[in-house]
């Protein structure tokens, strides 16, 4: 059956969920104000959120609506995307309620519980509700047992869909994981959480399958025939900012590695899904993860850094021990670059190096895959003294776009070959009107479309590449590099006893 | 900028590229070639339009003005490359007498290689788009029959005169209305039994709706004719369990109500010419919903068989004129559109 006034064919009709509330849990939190609500407010603005919408803030403070609605006016009007329209955000506003208290206080749970019924009969709405979790994983099992006696997490007692959204960090290793996982997936049914990997909501990532899969001029190379080595790189100019007590305690790997990396080298090495259906997807996401395999020598295969202090973008910037908040005997990296390999035929042999890193030249984010030198070169050796390896590169931020590098003569009399490089760049104001990942995510979880969220088998599965390097790396110092550089000697000396080099993204 | 007085295509193509080189890789990525038809007084806000569509989809721009079909021949061009037209790389093409006539043959060189060509009439719709060649050349052609002195039976003809791969700006200015009538059924399988929609007489999209509804729920709407609002002011559907469900149009918000629920605003802001400009670029495939709304609306069947290009038929207004003057012996070629 369905709705008569929808159809496949018309593509005008945009996603909208059913009328629904959503309750965030930490809204007073950085994460909210930053991405969260300006996210909201941007899909009211865009028309695609239902007629009845209630957002529900849950926060331990002593506050009336007012003041939350204040709160919530400044970060929505600093973060949002879409012009500002004062009549959208009064309707928004007055659809926002304050829900006191502290995440021990059965009573303010009730209060809750109440709201949410209260909502089916005034708002329209028949007992669905996504809860956002931006608060810290400690808190987590509170809040989830607090959801599991009030009896907020059960689909069938509430008359509609329940949902929860899960920010990173998963877990702090393979053990705690499971066990988050076991925790939320027996409260909620496992179909209703949503993990979210905000990289995987960026236009250009979702990008990657179109690529691969939509065309026939990339498949076929593929593969380790023609693929030299693949590069992935996360390099941020920032240092750790306000997170000090979370990164000494995690790390670069833990904090970036284990899901954003991991999920871009997975989208990169899968093999083609059946269909675009998330099941499928999940399925060869995973097969590429299991296959991932370390360096024999993880000392050998991997660096591990801490930036000291030095000058970024024309400022100073202070090193990592000198951070406020931050032990000065801290062993924590804040850059770790890695050697790893897909085992299965496509990539046998095929090295994956992939790096992260903080206090970096510059912000970027890329997928370079570098192709074999052709097996034959015709031309003096002179002449091509200067043809590096072909290359395609996907920059997934900032300027999205796609790079193929190839040799071309230079202009002049004599056979001269050189790199050049082909530039694809979605325009800037195409980029600045795309939705923001949160945005798009958020619409998702609303929809209740699974595709872009990784569910609990990739995230444990992920940490079984993650635990071995730690354990690894347990009592070693990371080296030492400037902030302004890429990375510590160690890394560029890690790939020039390959015979590689990094590229400079 | 690059400004070319009493000129030639050849010129015009020259002078583009050398924009391009100097300006280095600007537009590297085209998406289209959107070729907009326009009158001289609506340049500016065609060319508006057409700087925010071409920000989301990176196009080679062609501006033809037609104007003074009796006076000399002669070209006047604009090359603008990543000015103020935004990342699209545009010519603004004035064209007088007969070389009016024959504007494909400065616009055909300009067209960027193998990438599809959309043709926008920013101005009456041409009664039949096979005797414009702008129109047989493109993939996508898009017409606005709210600039029509009558703009319903504009819409109409855009029906006899349909092959896929048309579409009208009056369908793209309901989008939002559609989305939160379709919004409504997403939650109720009660069947619609009847509809009403108030709008001025003359308004194209009040016509385009109820073709949509007659179409998608096989039931004929009633047109309750007011002037009350200049566009269209409310959409009601009347279920078979008695539940009413109105969308009323207030300024730039749309009062939902339905009933045994609490009313509800929603956003339904008029956009600019270039948002919907962009929307319509962002498929260049037909349009089948769009087509079938049309047909039952002018009450057309079969518009989604028509051939999806048209062969151009040569019309010339000096003959025409010529043979009106002669007691019309001659009605004029053009009744083999398809």
């Amino acid at each position: 059956m369905g709705n008569p006034l929808r159809t496949a064919q018309d593509r005008r009709l945009p996603r909208i969920p059913e009328p629904c509330a959503l309750v965030i849990f930490g809204v007073t939190g950085d994460l909210s104000r930053k991405k969260l609500i300006p996210a909201v407010y941007d899909l009211a603005n865009r028309g695609l959120l239902p007629p009845g919408f209630v957002v529900l803030g849950f926060a331990r403070r002593d506050w009336g609506d007012g003041d939350f609605e204040s709160l919530a006016y400044e970060a929505a009007k600093k973060g949002a995307r879409t012009p500002w329209r004062e009549d959208v955000w009064q309707r928004l506003a007055s659809q926002f309620q304050f829900v006191p208290g502290s995440f021990d206080d059965d009573a303010a749970f009730d209060h809750l519980a109440a709201t949410l019924d209260d909502l089916r009969e005034r708002n329209g709405i028949p007992g669905n509700a996504a809860f956002y979790f931006s608060i810290p994983p400690a808190a987590f099992p509170l809040v989830l047992n607090q959801l599991a006696r009030t009896g907020m997490a059960d689909n069938a007692k509430s008359g509609g869909w329940r949902r929860v959204v899960v920010e990173k960090p998963f877990g702090n290793d393979l053990q705690t994981a499971i066990s988050l996982n076991q925790l939320v997936d027996e409260v909620f049914t496992p179909q209703d959480v949503y993990r979210i990997d905000h990289y995987l909501g960026k236009e250009t990532v979702q990008n990657i399958m179109a690529l691969r899969f939509a065309n026939s001029l990339f498949e076929p190379v593929w593969n380790s025939k023609y693929v030299d080595s693949v590069q992935i790189t996360m390099a941020e100019d920032v240092g750790i900012g306000t997170r000090a007590a979370f990164y000494d305690a995690s790390g670069a790997a833990r904090d970036v590695l284990q899901n954003h990396l991991l999920q871009l080298l997975a989208l990169v090495g899968m093999e083609e899904p059946t269909s675009f259906d998330p099941q499928e997807v999940r399925a060869e996401k995973l097969k590429v993860l299991r296959a991932i395999s370390l360096p024999s020598d993880i000392a050998k295969g991997s660096v591990r850094g801490q930036y000291l202090p030095g000058w970024v973008a024309g400022e100073r910037a202070v090193g990592y021990l000198e951070e406020k908040d931050i032990p000065s005997d801290s062993t924590t990296e804040t850059y770790v670059a890695v050697r790893l390999g897909i085992q299965n035929r496509r990539w046998a042999e095929v090295p994956f190096y992939v790096r992260v890193g903080k206090r970096m030249p510059r912000r970027v984010t890329e997928i370079a895959i570098l192709f074999k030198r052709a097996p034959h070169l015709p031309f003096d050796p002179a002449d091509v003294e200067m043809l590096g390896h072909n290359q395609l590169v996907i920059r997934v931020q900032p300027d999205e776009g796609v790079v193929l590098k190839f040799g071309s003569k230079v202009p002049g009399t004599t056979m001269e070959v050189r790199d050049i490089a082909m530039d694809f760049q979605y325009g800037e104001a195409f980029t600045e009107s795309s939705p923001e990942a949160y945005e798009r995510l958020v619409l998702d979880v609303l929809v209740g479309d699974r595709t872009l969220f990784p569910d609990a088998s990739e995230v444990e599965q992920s940490w079984r590449v993650i635990d071995p390097l730690e354990a690894a790396w347990a009592d070693t110092k990371p080296d030492p590099y400037r902030a302004g550089e890429w990375g510590p000697r160690a890394a560029d000396e890690m790939l020039a006893r390959e015979g590689r080099a990094w590229r400079r993204a | 900028m690059i400004g070319l007085w009493d000129t030639t295509g050849n010129e015009v193509v020259k002078a583009l590229a050398a924009e391009r080189r100097s300006a280095g890789g600007v537009a590297s990525g085209l998406a289209l070639t959107l070729v907009a038809v326009v009158e001289e007084k609506k340049v500016r806000e065609a060319e508006a339009a057409a700087t925010i569509a071409a920000a989301a989809h990176p196009c080679r721009l062609l501006i033809v003005v037609r104007s003074d079909l009796e006076g000399r021949s002669r070209l006047d061009a604009e090359i603008v490359v990543g000015g103020r037209l935004g990342p699209a790389e545009a010519v603004v093409m004035r064209m007088y007498g007969r070389l009016a006539l024959h504007a494909e043959s400065v616009v055909m060189p300009l067209l960027a290689p193998d990438v599809p060509v959309v043709t926008w009439w920013h101005e009456e719709p041409p009664h039949m788009i096979a005797n414009d060649f702008l129109g047989v050349v493109a993939d996508r052609r898009i017409t606005d029959a709210a600039l029509a002195p009558d703009p319903v039976a504009a819409l109409r003809q855009r029906a006899v005169d349909y092959a896929p791969g048309d579409t009208d700006l009056t369908w793209t200015r309901i989008t939002l209305w559609r989305t939160l009538v379709a919004g409504a059924f997403d939650t109720t399988e009660e069947r619609v039994t009847g509809a009403t929609i108030v709008a001025p007489k003359t308004d194209p999209t009040a016509a385009l709706m109820s073709g949509w509804l007659q179409s998608r729920l096989g039931i004929v709407p009633t047109w309750e004719y007011s002037d009350r609002s200049p566009r269209m002011h409310s959409v009601q559907l009347e279920c078979a369990n008695g539940d009413c469900v109105t969308v009323t149009r207030e300024e730039n918000t749309a009062l939902f109500s339905r009933t045994g629920q609490e009313d509800r605003y929603m956003p339904l802001p008029k956009r600019p010419v270039g948002d919907e400009l962009a929307e319509e670029l962002r498929r260049l495939d037909a349009d089948q919903i769009y087509g079938e709304a049309l047909g039952a609306m002018a009450g057309v069947t079969g518009l989604d068989a028509k051939p999806t290009s048209r062969v151009h038929v040569w019309k010339d207004p000096a003959l025409a004129a010529r043979a009106g003057a002669e007691a019309g012996a001659m009605a004029g070629p053009g009744g083999s559109a398809a």
